[in-house]
């Protein structure tokens, strides 16, 4: 499929579902009842921008790649929108870090965790990558491997090198 | 930081991840011994890998609200000629609210449009066009739309009241036994049918638009309203496939039809494809986009869903009322349909068409005897008997045994067009062998074999699709 070039969404409908459905699966694996809807609008939502953007894409791990970035986007923007930076701020040190920790105030950090990604990305774009299939777009460390195409223990190491990058940066107190 | 101390920094940390604490830093300055910025770094990623706690551990997205907590009117607050009760529920398209309509003294559910649906006047006009649309319809499977209004900026639209609870509360991972997945099938079926012979297409058909009420009936929602998200020109979804930028999803891709995503030209096939796939979870208890195992319903039923949700919208069901039509095994009544006239006269007219070439056969024969003359005639007679019987066939199989007639249409189909063209061909050969001698015969055999020709490539197909939907 690769060796044609990039093509266009309408030519990878069925392919997509394909995708749709490996993504939504993640999350249905989870089994939490009565929360999964939202994460499946989540990926119809990331699609939705896909197909709208006329986004070409080469294969499935690229696929799942802008998927996931897509998921992102749509977070903290939604987050932003709602107003999280200035509820962020209003957190003291200490609060912060204990935050952070027990993953309260997800949603206020999200605008300055997608500035600190923006940081990592400049380091090591692979960490990048990994949180935001990991975090943002919900695939577990053998799903991740897979579409970054490396080792499932590779992945475990680097997403913990990745945690541990991003807690300093947002003001985590060791 | 240069990149290759950053590389070092990513391989201790690999390296030292999984080991005791105790042994780490010692181990850290033999590895890292040379550089001190490198072994400060991994030391401090590592006090922040052990406190990370729960930082970024769990996937976020299903601990997110989805919809924004914006403005929503009070109990009690007064919205032109209405009274809010409650909030009934909110979507992409705005708020749901039971209200009470003051001049009537009737409940009615007040459906408050998001601002973004109703940004220009042109978007209204359609909206308005929509709903009157939408009012017309008049079937106890569709829910009521009462008024359209303009109440201090905002358009609301006033609907009966649908006491009960949407087919995805109903669905909830349960299946339902197959008597009942048949009632609701031809009931839906039913309404939908209604609203199709008005031209009336809904284009978001989903569990959530679906209500059964307390007494069981079962209740369509929101005719006409997806259109509005549409594009002014034609039937594209273009704008159903946005965004807005608070995050609210308009349009539900898992039940909408290839052609719909693709943002192709909709027509009420992609109603029959969200039927079939509502019907499907509604049956399986599982969307098919989740389905591990394959369909287990009664076969005649897995055959009208396989049929709804072909790719093809020319494979599927023309309308829900074949659908419908099909579903109470009536196939019968579907050949009955004023189309499948057309193809019944077509059969007809082709068949004496043949038995008029083969008489022209003989003609010709009887005017000008040569061994190729003879030749003709005797396959033109082999080639009308053959492509005849096949005909009288097919009627045959249409009014006396409809179930069959899918698969004789399509095992013959090539065997006829072929007799189609092999008389056509013989009877031009003819006129050309006699074109000296009788202008009128050759013109005759010249006319007859284009008009075999052109019915075999023009009116054939066209009264077969007309009729069964398909060009086979």
């Amino acid at each position: 499929m690769t060796a044609d070039g990039p093509m266009d969404a309408d030519a990878l409908t069925p392919l997509v579902y394909n995708e749709l459905r490996r993504l939504a699966g993640a999350y249905m694996r989870r089994e939490r009842p009565g929360q999964t809807i939202q994460a499946t609008a989540l990926v119809h939502e990331a699609y939705l921008r896909l197909a709208g953007a006329g986004a070409p894409w080469h294969d499935k791990r690229h696929f799942v790649g802008i998927a996931a970035r897509s998921m992102r986007q749509i977070l903290v923007e939604r987050a932003r929108a709602r107003g999280a930076q200035k509820r962020w701020a209003a957190l003291d040190r200490v609060s912060l870090s204990d935050s952070l920790a027990i993953a309260a105030h997800e949603e206020s950090m999200l605008p300055a965790l997608d500035e600190a990604m923006d940081r990592l990305e400049q380091v090591d774009a692979e960490l990048a990558r990994i949180v935001e299939l990991r975090f943002f777009a919900g695939l577990s460390i053998e799903e991740t491997a897979d579409a970054l195409g490396s080792s499932p223990a590779t992945i475990k190491r680097r997403w913990a090198l990745a945690r541990a990058w991003l807690h300093r940066e947002l003001g985590g107190t060791p | 930081m240069t990149p290759e101390q950053q590389r070092r920094v990513r391989d201790l940390f690999e390296q030292v991840v999984d080991r005791d604490p105790a042994s780490v830093a010692a181990w850290l300055s033999t590895e890292a011994g040379g550089d001190p910025t490198v072994r400060q770094e991994v030391l401090s990623l590592l006090a922040h890998h052990s406190v990370a706690g729960a930082f970024l551990a769990e996937p976020i997205a299903d601990r997110l609200p989805l919809l924004d907590e914006d403005e929503s009117f009070a109990s009690g607050s007064v919205v032109g000629p209405y009274t809010i009760d409650r909030e009934l529920g909110r979507g992409g398209m705005g708020r749901v609210y039971l209200a009470r309509d003051n001049r009537l003294g009737r409940t009615v559910a007040l459906k408050v449009l998001a601002p973004h649906f109703v940004g220009d006047a042109k978007q209204r006009e359609r909206l308005r066009r929509e709903a009157r649309a939408a009012a017309l319809l008049a079937h106890p499977g569709i829910c009521t739309v009462y008024a359209l209004e303009e109440i201090d900026g905002e358009l609301v639209i006033a609907s009966e009241f649908v006491d009960g609870r949407t087919l995805r509360e109903e669905m909830d991972g349960r299946r339902p036994p197959p008597a009942e997945v048949l009632r609701t099938a031809r009931e839906f079926a039913a309404a939908l049918a209604s609203a199709h012979a008005h031209g009336i297409v809904h284009r978001d058909l989903k569990p959530e638009n679906i209500m059964r009420t307390r007494d069981g009936r079962l209740k369509i929602l929101d005719f006409g309203l997806a259109r509005l998200v549409e594009d002014e020109e034609g039937d594209r979804p273009a704008a159903a496939l946005r965004v807005t930028h608070t995050g609210v999803i308009l349009g539900t891709p898992a039940y909408m039809a290839p052609e719909q995503l693709r943002r192709q030209t909709v027509d009420a096939r992609a109603d029959v494809f969200a039927f079939g796939v509502l019907l499907y979870e509604y049956a399986c208890g599982v969307h098919p986009l989740h389905a591990r195992e394959p369909i287990a319903v009664a076969p005649a039923l897995g055959d009208v869903i396989a049929r709804c949700m072909r790719e093809v919208p020319a494979e599927r069901f023309a309308s829900a009322a074949e659908v419908l039509v099909a579903l109470d095994g009536d196939t019968a009544a579907r050949q009955r349909a004023p189309n499948a006239r057309w193809w019944r006269t077509h059969q007809a007219v082709v068949a004496a068409l043949y038995i008029v070439g083969a008489v022209l056969g003989w003609l010709i024969k009887e005017w000008k005897e040569t061994p190729m003359t003879v030749a003709i005639f005797l396959a033109l007679g082999a080639g009308a008997t053959i492509g005849g019987v096949l005909r009288g066939h097919l009627v045959f199989t249409a009014s006396m045994n409809p179930k069959q007639l899918d698969g004789e249409r399509r095992r013959s189909s090539r065997a006829t067009r072929l007799a189609d063209l092999l008389i056509a061909a013989l009877l031009f050969a003819d006129g050309v062998l006699i074109a000296g001698t009788r202008a009128l015969g050759a013109v005759t055999a010249f006319s007859l074999a284009i008009g075999i020709l052109l019915a075999a490539l023009l009116l054939e197909p066209a009264t077969t699709i007309a009729a069964f939907g398909d060009a086979e």
